[in-house]
């Protein structure tokens, strides 16, 4: 170990320490990624559509939040002791993809949620417009059609309601 | 929309129709019936006019900025009054299928 490392360290650190702080620097790097991989995972929670799934945003928002704390310690460690060696390019390109991966939660988060407030769409009570529009074969279809009981099956009775989802589209 | 489809059934003994809406023009909405297996109706608004109407424009959300519309969901009866409607906060939350089968149920 340099004497001029030894001596620098001297007054802020015991000299026995180095060796734990800097683990503890690099762990925090790996703590970072391994919050915002758990972070970023909770965007495939969605595609099972859980009873829980209104939590699961604010679960990720967390995450994320934990991780650049987690970063963030990281990253103060190495400002205060700059001359670490061992594990410091390991720890660095650990918290860049950590970074990444917070940086692709959070975009998802806010972006995901920039909906329409919708204020004037139909609410429960009012009555809706009518409309027409083509079904998968370009055959055109009124609201009232809809009630029509299915013509494949004889024994079918008219529904007694539609339930209209709209849906942001396939691609 | 793969919930509904797996519950087709439970939809039709409670007398509830589901019917898809999408920009997507019919040829897509085939492709995407085809693929996912959808047995449901499914309607093409490429124009937006029933989406503008129903004030459910998403402008410039979908693909090449392209408006569609936000994900929604109601419970229409036959004389075209809404029982129930759900506007999702979260484009990556959305109506279960349960949910809206315990709304169709409680319909008279």
């Amino acid at each position: 170990m340099p004497q001029e490392r030894q001596s620098e360290e001297s007054h802020s650190l015991p000299p026995v320490m180095p060796d734990a702080v800097e683990s503890r620097r690099s762990l925090d790097a790996w703590w970072s990624l391994l919050l915002a991989l758990a972070a970023m995972l909770c965007n495939v929670v969605f595609l099972v559509n859980p009873p829980v799934q209104q939590a699961i945003p604010w679960l990720s928002l967390l995450l994320a939040v934990s991780a650049l704390i987690f970063l963030a310690r990281g990253i103060k460690r190495v400002f205060q002791r700059p001359r670490v060696g061992r594990g410091k390019i390991l720890s660095s390109i650990v918290a860049a993809v950590s970074l990444f991966l917070v940086s692709l939660v959070l975009i998802t988060f806010f972006h995901a949620r920039a909906l329409p407030t919708s204020a004037a769409a139909p609410r429960v009570g009012q009555r809706v417009l009518d409309f027409t529009l083509a079904d998968t074969s370009g055959r055109r279809i009124s609201f009232d059609q809809l009630f029509a009981p299915a013509a494949d099956d004889p024994q079918a009775t008219a529904p007694k309601a539609v339930l209209l989802i709209f849906y942001r589209g396939y691609w | 929309m793969r919930g509904v489809e797996k519950r087709l059934a439970e939809f039709k003994t409670a007398g509830v129709r589901p019917v898809a809406i999408s920009v997507d023009p019919p040829e897509v909405s085939r492709d995407l019936c085809k693929k996912a297996g959808y047995s449901f109706t499914v309607l093409s608004d490429p124009k937006a006019e029933v989406i503008r109407r129903y004030d459910l424009l998403h402008v410039g959300a979908g693909p090449e900025g392209r408006d569609v519309a936000r994900p929604a969901e109601f419970l229409v009866d036959s004389s075209r009054v809404v029982r129930w409607v759900n506007f999702t906060e979260d484009v990556r939350v959305r109506a279960r299928a349960d949910e809206m089968l315990a709304q169709a149920k409680e319909l008279r």
